[in-house]
C-alpha cells in the first residue's frame, strides 16, 4: 500500500470512531468530572474553593453507613441465589431431556419483565391483606400470623426485596452457565465415567473446571448490575420502612433529585463508584491475563 | 461387591432424570407463579381485586382494567413515547457503535488500544453518578422535558456495547473485501456502507436489541429527565401509578403486564442472539 493511504487511514479511522467517542465524553465522562468537582465544592458554592467536608460528613453518616452494608448484602445474596439456582437449572437443563425447550422458556420468563414490573408485582404479591402470599404461607403454616406485613417489618423486609431480587435475575446467570455447560464436550465426562469418577468426582473436576470462565464473567458481570440495581427497590419499598431497605443507588438519587443537597449526593456517588472500581478489579485483571 | 456397572448406571441416570424434572417443575411453579398472580389480578374488577378472602383465579373475569388503563389514564401516549424513544435508540445506537466497530476493526491510528480499553471502563460508571450533571446540562440547552435528551442518554449507554459488538463481527469479515473495494477506487466509507454493512445484518440483531431493551426498560433516567406527564415513558407511568395514594391494582397489574408484553416477545424470540452476544462481549471485555 502506498504511504499516502496509510497516512489517510490513520485520520480516517479516527473519524469512524470520533462521533461515538464525543457521545461518550459528552454524557458519561464529562458529567463524571463534574460530579467529581461537585464533590469537593462547599455546599452552595462555586469557583475553585475546594473542601473535603462532604466525604468527612460521609465518613460518619449512619444512614451512609447502614446503605453501604444494605448494597453489600443486596450484592452477595443476590449473587449467591442467582449462582446456586442458576447453576442447578442449567445442568437440569443441560441433560437433553425431553420438554427440555419448554422449560427453559418458563424459565427465563422473570428475565423478560422490566424490574420496575418486578418491584410492583412483589409488592402486590405481599400485600399484607389482598396479596397472595400470607394465604399460601398458612395453608402450610396454620399458625403464621394472619395479615402479616412483610414490608413494613423490620426483619423481613430486606429479605423480601432480596428474595424479588433472586427471582427476577437468576434467569440470565442460568442461560450464560446453561451456554458453557454446552460447551463442554461429552468426551470429558465419558472419560471421567470410564475411569470410575462418581458424580461428585465429575463435577469438581470437568464440570467447575470448564465453566471458570463462564462463572466468572457472569458473576462479575451481575455484580456490576445488581450493585447499580434502582428501579426494582424503589417500586417496592422506596427504601423503606425507615432506610432498612435503602440502596446506593436510591440514596444517592433521593439526596440528589428530592433533597436537592447535591454536594453531597455528588461525594457519595463518587465514594459508591470507587467502591464498585475496587470490588471489579480482580475480575478486570483476570480477564485481562486470560486475554 | 459393587453391583454391576452397567445396571448402576442405568439406575443413576434414571435418578439424574427424576432429580431434573421435579427440580424443573419447582422452577417452573415459581418462575410462574408470580406472574401469573398479577394476570389473575389483571383480570379482577377493582370489588373482586380486594375481596376477602383471596380468590385465586377471578369468579367473574373481566377485561375492564384493560380498558381502564388507556381511558382512565393516559397509557396510550405512555406507550407512544417508550415506542419511539426505544425504536430510535436502538437504530441510532446501532448505527453509531457500527462506525466506531468499523473504525476499530480496520484502522490503525494513535490511541486505539486506549479508546478501545476507554469504551469498555465506561460500561462501569453508574447512572447516579452522571446523571446529576447530566440533568443540568440538559436544562442548560432546552432539552430537559423532551424525548431527544432521553434519547441521547440512551444511545450513548448502548455505544460501549454496540461498538465492542460490531468490532467482533466486523472482524470475522476478511479485509480483502475491504482491498477489493479500494482497488475498485470507492471511498472507506463507501465501502462500509455498501459492502461491510449489508454482510453484517445479522450482527446488528444484537445490538438493535441490546439498544430497544435498555431504553424500554429504564426507570432512573427517565425519572430524572423526563417531568411532564405527556413525555412520560410506560416504566415511569407504571412507577408514578404504583406511588398513588389509592392504587388501583387490577388497572395498575393490567398495564404492568402490557408494558412486558414487548420484552418478553423479544426476549422469548431472540434470546439466543442476546446471550451469544452477550457472552461474546464479555469473553472479549
Amino acid at each position: 500500500m502506498p504511504a499516502g493511504r496509510t497516512w489517510h487511514d490513520r485520520h480516517l479511522g479516527i473519524l469512524f470512531v470520533l462521533p461515538a467517542t464525543l457521545l461518550l465524553v459528552a454524557v458519561l465522562i464529562f458529567p463524571a468530572f463534574i460530579t467529581l468537582k461537585l464533590s469537593v465544592t462547599p455546599e452552595g458554592g462555586s469557583g475553585w474553593t475546594l473542601t473535603l467536608i462532604h466525604y468527612q460528613k460521609a465518613f460518619r453518616d449512619p444512614v451512609l453507613l447502614q446503605t453501604f452494608k444494605n448494597t453489600f448484602a443486596f450484592v452477595a445474596l443476590s449473587l449467591v441465589g442467582h449462582f446456586v439456582l442458576g447453576l442447578a437449572l442449567a445442568i437440569a437443563l443441560n441433560q437433553a431431556l425431553p420438554g427440555q425447550t419448554f422449560f427453559r422458556l418458563l424459565a427465563l420468563i422473570p428475565w423478560t419483565i422490566p424490574d420496575v414490573v418486578a418491584g410492583i408485582i412483589f409488592r402486590w404479591l405481599l400485600n399484607p391483606i389482598h396479596g397472595a402470599l400470607n394465604p399460601l404461607v398458612r395453608m402450610v403454616f396454620p399458625g403464621f400470623p394472619a395479615e402479616f406485613q412483610w414490608l413494613s417489618s423490620p426483619t423481613l423486609a430486606f429479605p423480601s426485596v432480596i428474595f424479588a431480587n433472586v427471582w427476577r435475575g437468576y434467569p440470565l446467570v442460568m442461560v450464560m452457565l446453561l451456554a458453557g455447560l454446552m460447551a463442554i464436550p461429552r468426551e470429558l465426562y465419558e472419560a471421567a465415567e470410564v475411569d470410575g469418577a462418581g458424580r461428585v468426582r465429575r463435577f469438581v473436576h470437568v464440570t467447575l473446571p470448564g465453566l471458570r470462565m463462564i462463572i466468572l464473567i457472569a458473576l462479575a458481570l451481575d455484580m456490576v448490575w445488581e450493585f447499580r440495581r434502582f428501579a426494582l427497590v424503589l417500586t417496592m419499598t422506596g427504601g423503606g420502612p425507615g432506610t432498612l431497605t435503602e440502596v446506593l443507588s436510591t440514596l444517592v438519587y433521593k439526596s440528589y433529585f428530592q433533597f436537592f443537597t447535591f454536594e453531597y449526593a455528588s461525594a457519595m456517588a463518587i465514594l459508591m463508584s470507587v467502591v464498585l472500581f475496587i470490588l471489579s478489579l480482580p475480575y478486570i485483571i483476570l480477564v485481562g491475563r486470560e486475554r | 461387591m459393587s453391583p454391576a456397572p452397567a445396571g448402576s448406571a442405568r439406575l443413576e441416570r434414571r435418578l439424574d432424570a427424576v432429580g431434573a424434572y421435579s427440580l424443573l417443575v419447582l422452577s417452573a411453579l415459581f418462575a410462574l407463579f408470580p406472574v401469573a398472580w398479577m394476570l389473575s389480578t389483571s383480570l379482577k374488577s377493582e370489588a373482586e381485586a380486594f375481596a376477602l378472602p383471596v380468590r385465586w383465579i377471578p369468579q367473574r373475569p373481566t377485561l375492564q382494567a384493560y380498558v381502564d388503563m388507556w381511558t382512565l389514564k393516559p397509557f396510550g401516549i405512555y406507550f407512544w413515547n417508550s415506542l419511539v424513544v426505544s425504536g430510535v435508540t436502538a437504530l441510532l445506537s446501532t448505527a453509531i457503535g457500527a462506525l466506531a466497530g468499523y473504525g476499530f476493526s480496520r484502522f490503525q491510528f494513535r490511541w486505539r488500544t486506549a479508546l478501545l480499553g476507554g469504551f469498555l471502563a465506561t460500561q462501569m460508571i453508574s447512572g447516579v453518578l452522571v446523571i446529576g450533571p447530566y440533568f443540568q446540562i440538559l436544562a442548560a440547552v432546552e432539552l430537559y422535558n423532551t424525548l431527544t435528551g432521553l434519547i441521547i442518554a440512551y444511545v450513548t449507554i448502548c455505544l460501549p456495547f454496540a461498538a465492542w459488538m460490531s468490532k467482533g463481527y466486523f472482524d470475522s469479515i476478511p479485509k480483502e473485501l475491504d482491498e477489493a473495494g479500494l482497488v475498485d477506487g470507492a471511498s472507506r466509507l463507501q465501502i462500509f456502507l455498501r459492502i461491510i454493512l449489508p454482510i453484517a445484518v445479522p450482527g446488528t440483531v444484537a445490538t438493535l436489541l441490546f439498544g430497544f431493551l435498555l431504553a424500554w426498560q429504564d426507570l432512573l433516567w427517565a425519572l430524572c429527565l423526563i417531568s411532564i406527564d405527556e413525555k412520560r415513558t410506560v416504566t415511569l407511568g407504571v412507577a408514578f401509578t404504583v406511588g398513588e395514594f389509592i392504587i388501583q391494582w387490577p388497572m395498575l397489574t393490567a398495564a404492568s403486564l402490557i408494558a412486558s408484553l414487548p420484552t418478553i416477545i423479544l426476549y422469548l424470540f431472540l434470546q439466543r442472539f442476546y446471550v451469544e452476544g452477550l457472552a461474546r462481549g464479555a469473553v472479549k471485555g
